[in-house]
């Protein structure tokens, strides 16, 4: 296990650094080269999740001696929710290699940046303690700069720095409080170690259980992001590239869900009772707000971008209930919304390649002339929605079951989220697919290639067979929401 | 009977390094005014006179293996880890930043060799400084290595701000040094001892309670003066336009042997010295190192010109080294460390400065950047490292050294200073992201002149940006060094 964890790290990193020392003009190298190389991060992925082991709790596997003296060590491990996560990014990170155009797929910054990126993201998945998930929590940040600074629209230098900023300030209480951790752990074992494994036998106060959650949820939910912390997201997404958008929405703003997760929840538990009705009230009014800012779109990207907040407001919510069912609910939202915004972004970058706008009104009747793509758009939207039988609809689900018995007004308010989305998604449909062609410049549009096809297939197939078989993943996050529920069983 | 060369300990191992510096120095002078002799063999001289001197520090590391922590020529001259550390440091900024300043030198009017004679001469005199252990001693170093500092700001004639870089420098670095003597005066008045040592004698004998209030000012005039070499606010006014003025490049020698020097001489004057009293100055360093972090933000966020901007990050650069060495023994290890690996990006910094807008020229906007990726690929590379090193991203040196730093202020309950320090971080980020912005991506409409890189030059960039990685990854050996250089005053 252990060595396949190296090399889900070593493969993307080294893949990167062989596209950047290839020479500029080999254009037709690079992104066979990386597709190959996300093939096989993908194919190690799905090995991890075919073995039983990758179904458990956290287990750290290796450490890393990184500051001897101050017993300091680097650490990796897996559970299943990593695996699952894991599992996601590879595939999102395969897809939208397959899906990019030649633009994109001819520069090998670019492509060398999305293998980084790859890299980053495996790496807080799989990272047993928290120096380590800073690390590649900042690290994501790197070539998520440059992706989003020389592939991005028109406004991207605004949209950059916020996104960086925003970010980087977050992390900067993640690292005050990962050095209020190691602080405490000196006084129990006279080392400043901060793995998970370490951290678990610490018995923190109460105070400083409710400042480290404070310190550790405030940066994780920036990247969720929960309102009101949310508006670098909209600008981030609407400037970023579609690959950048596709990892984004798809992987990116479950690092900061798994985070608090993974470290503030299960370490800082006093915190997070004390504290966990915020979250739940945010997450509602996210849900709200960003359905029904959604719907005032005019720019389709913008409107999934609300439509992320809207969604990962359920996933907060059903952390913040805190009960088995929601727990699990909410984990399988993640890769649920991974899935779909992914393929939603995806497919709004091929339409965005033929015409170079995002606006709803310039389209109109598009139905009559790309098919194929209507349908896939179509059926995305039912999956997003939350329509019964495909994935959607299973975290959803689930986290409004659980949740009810913890906050039964919010859960109430929160069901008509649901009912929003069928508003701002299939308004968006009708706008832009139904009705006769309204202007001239859509009537000569070429439908999907077949490699257009093939990268948004993977994902089509995943919403069917999620929605009618989800006990599939819910194997895999099962143990984790019982390390949790174990862990708020024991301070109640 | 023993000679009075015993009498006195003479040892002139440990003042080698300096010896080396001076006499190549000597040479070089004498060269230059008798025999005419072509630049390449000048070159070579002061080449070998760096590697010998580099060497000869090693030399000391032997003696202290033999002789632990000594003194020498009766009580003037220390040997211990921190001139050790410090002699090295300085060795190595001179070897690496070479060709930056010999570029310089060969395009001054009539190709001189005059700024390499006072380069070599103000490392002579900062390590003098280092190596001394008693106050008297510690002014002569710092005033041997400032004068050829003054003189070296100016040296570009031609340029006004050059001009006037050199008269602010001069003006208000010999108001700092007579700040720095006068403390040393009302420590004598006071307590009749000049010694580093002697201090924290006489003062553990008569009890800290006791300490007389005119040494205690001593104390706090000396450190003072000190602080105005490192450019900790409230003494950082000269900082900027020194950096901008001054020939660039001979601003990364500048910026950093006065910084590693000042701040050697503060760390050992922390450990030792005042080590009884230091809790009566924590307000004053804490009031230094908060100034110093949100003065070099405010500024640095709206500047236009690289090496102003350069000047206020130093600025905060300063504040986080003195928090550590302010904080006990564990935080002068986390400085010392910070000061290292903060050195290596600034010489590799102001080495890229100098290769791109030519090693004489004053101003240095971020303009001049852009389309550099188009241009030097491993110079845009180097030089991301290098700002995203001081910005203290994660996997570079600048990570590794913030987190004990700001680790160890909050084992000693400094929350204040903590929250201070990482407020300051987030803004660097804004500004030091803007640079690598206009290097990296912004494209350029203008012609642009191709920058030639020699080998040298190349590798001494891979060798920087190089250790700015390894020393974030790998940080194990670095810090091992600085543990042991505190280890004997726990």
């Amino acid at each position: 296990m252990n060595s396949i964890l190296i090399s889900l790290l070593a493969v993307p990193l080294l893949g990167a650094l062989f596209i950047f020392s290839l020479p500029t003009n080999r254009k037709e190298l690079f992104r066979p080269i990386s597709i190959l190389v996300t093939l096989i991060s993908l194919t190690q992925s799905i090995y991890i999740l075919t073995k039983d082991s990758s179904k458990s709790e956290f287990i750290i596997t290796s450490k890393y001696s990184w500051i001897q003296t101050y017993g300091l060590d680097l650490s990796i491990g897996l559970s299943g929710m990593s695996a699952l996560l894991i599992f996601l990014s590879s595939l999102l990170v395969f897809v939208s290699l397959l899906s990019i155009n030649k633009e994109h797929g001819d520069s090998k910054g670019f492509i060398g940046s999305l293998l980084t990126l790859h890299f980053a993201i495996n790496g807080v998945f799989v990272s047993g303690d928290l120096i380590t998930l800073f690390i590649f929590f900042e690290a994501i940040l790197i070539p998520m700069y440059f992706l989003m600074g020389i592939w991005g629209g028109d406004n991207r230098r605004y949209a950059t720095i916020k996104f960086i900023l925003y970010t980087v300030f977050g992390s900067i209480f993640i690292f005050i409080g990962t050095v209020y951790t190691s602080v405490i752990s000196y006084s129990f074992n006279g080392k400043l170690a901060v793995d998970f494994d370490t951290l678990s036998q610490i018995s923190f106060t109460s105070s400083q259980s409710k400042t480290l959650f404070l310190l550790f949820t405030f940066g994780f939910l920036i990247k969720v992001p929960i309102f009101p912390l949310h508006t670098w997201l909209p600008d981030a997404h609407v400037e970023a590239p579609t690959a950048g958008s596709i990892l984004l929405a798809g992987v990116l703003l479950k690092v900061g869900a798994y985070g608090i997760l993974r470290v503030s929840i299960p370490f800082f538990t006093v915190g997070f009772l004390e504290y966990k009705n915020v979250i739940a009230l945010l997450s509602v009014i996210g849900i709200i707000y960003g359905a029904i800012v959604a719907i005032a779109q005019i720019d389709i990207k913008k409107l999934i971008a609300y439509s992320s907040v809207s969604h990962m407001g359920y996933v907060m919510l059903g952390i913040s209930a805190g009960n088995f069912l929601s727990l699990e609910g909410a984990m399988i939202q993640m890769i649920n919304h991974g899935i779909t915004s992914g393929a939603l972004f995806m497919l709004v970058g091929f339409i965005y390649d033929r015409r170079h706008t995002r606006k709803i009104n310039s389209f109109g009747g598009l139905k009559s002339v790309m098919p194929r793509f209507a349908f896939f758009f179509l059926f995305t939207s039912f999956a997003s929605i939350g329509l019964p039988g495909l994935n959607g609809f299973v975290g959803e689900f689930m986290i409004l079951m659980g949740s009810y018995n913890s906050y039964k007004l919010l859960t109430s308010i929160s069901a008509f989220g649901v009912v929003l989305a069928a508003i701002y998604m299939l308004w968006a449909y009708q706008r832009m697919f139904t009705g006769p062609i309204t202007n001239e410049e859509n009537s000569e549009l070429v439908d999907l290639k077949t490699r257009e096809i093939v990268s948004v297939v993977p994902l089509i197939l995943l919403m069917i067979f999620i929605g009618v078989y989800p006990s599939f993943i819910e194997a895999y996050v099962v143990n984790d929401a019982e390390v949790i529920v174990n862990v708020l069983k024991g301070f109640k | 009977m023993s000679s009075v060369s015993e009498i006195l300990n003479f040892n002139f191992v440990v003042i080698a390094p300096t010896l080396v510096l001076l006499i190549t120095a000597l040479v070089l002078l004498f060269a230059t005014i008798t025999v005419p002799m072509s630049m390449k063999i000048k070159k070579g001289i002061t080449f070998v006179g760096v590697v010998f001197t580099l060497l000869t520090t090693f030399l000391k590391f032997g003696l202290f293996l033999t002789d632990g922590i000594s003194s020498y020529f009766s009580e003037k001259i220390l040997l211990d880890e921190f001139s050790l550390i410090g002699n090295t440091v300085i060795s190595f900024v001179l070897l690496f930043l070479f060709n930056s300043y010999w570029s310089a030198s060969s395009k001054l009017e009539g190709k001189t060799t005059e700024a390499v004679i006072l380069i070599l001469m103000s490392a002579a005199g900062f390590m003098l400084m280092m190596d001394s252990e008693n106050f008297i001693m510690l002014f002569i170093g710092l005033e041997i290595g400032s004068i050829s500092l003054y003189a070296l700001a100016g040296l570009n004639r031609g340029d006004r701000l050059s001009n006037e870089a050199s008269l602010k420098y001069f003006l208000l670095g010999s108001l700092a040094s007579c700040i720095l003597i006068y403390g040393v005066a009302l420590l004598y008045v006071s307590l009749s001892i000049t010694g580093v040592y002697e201090t924290s004698i006489a003062i553990s004998f008569i009890g800290s309670d006791n300490v007389p209030l005119t040494s205690l000012i001593g104390m706090l005039l000396i450190i003072v003066g000190l602080l105005f070499k490192v450019a900790a606010a409230p003494f950082q006014a000269w900082a900027p336009d020194v950096y901008q003025g001054s020939p660039t490049g001979y601003v990364g020698y500048m910026a950093s042997v006065a910084k590693v020097s000042s701040f050697i001489v503060l760390a050992r004057l922390s450990a030792v010295s005042i080590r009884f009293v230091i809790d009566k100055f924590e307000l004053f360093f804490a009031a230094v190192v908060i100034l110093s972090a949100l003065f070099g933000a405010l500024f640095a966020t709206n500047q236009t010109d690289l090496k102003r901007l350069i000047a206020y990050s130093g600025v905060i650069q300063s504040g986080f080294i003195l928090s550590g060495i302010t904080s006990g023994i564990n935080g002068i290890s986390a400085s010392v460390f910070y000061l290292v690996t903060y050195v290596i990006q600034l010489i590799g910094l102001f080495y890229i400065f100098s290769l791109i807008s030519g090693s004489l020229g004053s101003n240095f906007s971020v303009e001049n950047l852009s389309g550099l990726f188009k241009n030097n690929k491993l110079i845009t590379i180097a030089f991301s490292v290098f700002m995203l090193g001081v910005a203290g991203l994660p996997l570079t040196s600048g990570f590794v050294s913030k987190f004990i730093l700001i680790t160890n202020l909050w084992s000693y309950e400094k929350y204040t200073l903590v929250v201070v320090l990482m407020l300051s971080t987030v803004a660097g980020f804004y500004f030091y992201l803007r640079p690598v912005w206009v290097a990296s991506i912004e494209k350029s409409e203008k012609e642009l002149s191709i920058i030639s890189t020699t080998l040298s030059d190349k590798l001494v960039l891979i060798i920087l940006s190089g250790l700015t990685i390894a020393l974030g990854l790998f940080p194990n050996t670095l810090i091992n060094i600085t543990r042991w250089m505190v280890e004997s005053y726990l």
